[in-house]
């Protein structure tokens, strides 16, 4: 089979943007977070890995770190920005629900996943997202999921006792609203778009997104109250 | 997405999603196997994991749904509201008219 | 029936969801590339990903971390695809370990 890129996308939930650097040079040697923590076995054999695969040519380290680079232009902040503009913009919103690859690139965002499903909050019901299965995420969009979402006891009990999750999280949904829980189990990747909290009428773009947190995107908490003047 | 001449169920149709009892990679957790829920949506062709797990790649692209299906036909003992509801995405090989 | 996959765990039982941050390190998120430029290579492809760690014993499952399942899976893979030697790969990791420091004129 050829080896085409954007055929292997389709079926990624590591896949990530494939945007240009925003300017500035890299260092020939980027700074590791980690280089103070003590060698473990796990890194240990990560490096052995990649050096013997390295070594018999099947990629080169650039590769490696070009793609890492790309990677890392995944962020909440991404999925907080559509969230914003939909608030403020109904044709827009109305084209991501249709669409959500097609919206996320009009805001410059390159979304590699197979489909981005955008599933709106209403008054009548709350939405949440989970992978029983193993961790399929938007990764492109927003970057690596947190911890809590690849967890065994999320992706065990988000689906049979979502509510019990909720509160867990410190969200309470009345009984009157419907959850329905999305398992991202095939191709489809999803993110919420929560319902724009009250007094937040004349905010920008900007602040309505500064609201917007990662957990939001995904159903487990909602859109923080404005700061108080 | 409008189903397409070869998508087997449309919007609305009353589906059971049936236990192949098929060994190896699948995508159709145990929860929801033997339950019956409607289709949400036709979500388009894709190739089936079934056969790229096992390196079989570039075959025949088969229809997806996503599956809306009641909480409380899931589980006997879902304590949260009546209306809870879970939607997931199904081949069409594990579905059957119900 | 057939029997459920390890990795298929929705609705078991569990306890409280995990909320500490666990932002990953460098050198997973160099796996996680790593992992990606072999799938854009057509080295290896996602379903088979994760059909191997599918595969893994449950007790090692049960036992393994979120990034550990991930390196383990791919060289299962990678070994069996005869791409790379379990030993060989052993034998590096231990020279590694021993030396004690990572390569970073890579």
């Amino acid at each position: 089979m050829s080896a085409d890129h954007s055929d292997h996308d389709h079926h990624h939930d590591h896949d990530h943007a494939h945007q240009h650097a925003s300017g500035g040079k890299h260092p020939p040697h980027p700074i590791r977070e980690d280089d103070d923590v003590e060698l473990t076995p796990g890194e240990a054999k990560f490096l052995a890995l990649k050096g013997l695969l390295i070594e018999k040519g099947l990629l080169t380290a650039d590769e490696i770190r070009r793609r890492h680079e790309i990677n890392d232009r995944g962020t909440p902040h991404q999925g907080a920005r559509m969230v914003a503009k939909a608030w403020l913009d109904p044709a827009f919103k109305a084209r991501m629900l249709h669409d959500g690859k097609a919206a996320a690139r009009e805001l410059g965002i390159e979304v590699t996943e197979a489909d981005l499903m955008v599933i709106e909050n209403t008054p009548q019901r709350h939405n949440l997202i989970v992978c029983t299965l193993c961790s399929c995420y938007p990764r492109s969009l927003l970057g690596e999921p947190p911890a809590w979402y690849v967890s065994k006891a999320y992706r065990s009990r988000a689906v049979r006792e979502p509510r019990q999750v909720l509160r867990e999280f410190g969200l309470a949904v009345p009984e009157t609203v419907e959850v329905q829980v999305h398992d991202s189990n095939a191709d489809l990747r999803y993110i919420v778009l929560p319902l724009r909290p009250a007094g937040t009428e004349g905010m920008s773009e900007e602040a309505l997104a500064a609201l917007v947190s990662r957990d939001c995107l995904v159903g487990a908490a909602l859109p923080g109250k404005p700061a108080s003047a | 997405m409008p189903p397409d001449a070869n998508a087997t169920f449309a919007p609305g149709d009353r589906v059971r999603i049936v236990d192949l009892g098929k060994p190896g990679h699948v995508r159709t957790p145990m929860y929801v196997r033997d339950k019956v829920g409607i289709i949400d949506r036709y979500c388009g062709r894709f190739e089936n994991p079934e056969e790229r797990a096992y390196g079989r790649i570039g075959r025949t692209r088969i229809p997806l749904y996503r599956v809306r299906l009641r909480q409380r036909d899931l589980w006997p003992d879902y304590a949260g509201a009546e209306s809870d509801t879970l939607v997931l995405e199904i081949y069409d090989h594990w579905l059957r008219p119900a | 029936m057939a029997e459920r996959l390890i990795t298929d765990i929705g609705g078991l039982p569990a306890g409280e969801v995990p909320r500490q941050e666990a932002p990953p390190l460098f050198w997973q998120k160099h796996m996680l590339a790593l992992f990606n430029v072999l799938w854009s290579k057509g080295v290896i492809n996602l379903d088979e990903y994760r059909r191997t760690m599918e595969e893994m014993a449950p007790d090692a499952y049960n036992k393994s971390t979120f990034y550990g399942r991930r390196l383990d899976g791919m060289i299962s893979l990678l070994v069996e695809k005869g791409l790379i030697d379990r030993a060989d790969l052993a034998a590096r990791t231990d020279a590694i370990l021993r030396k004690g420091t990572r390569d970073h004129a890579a």
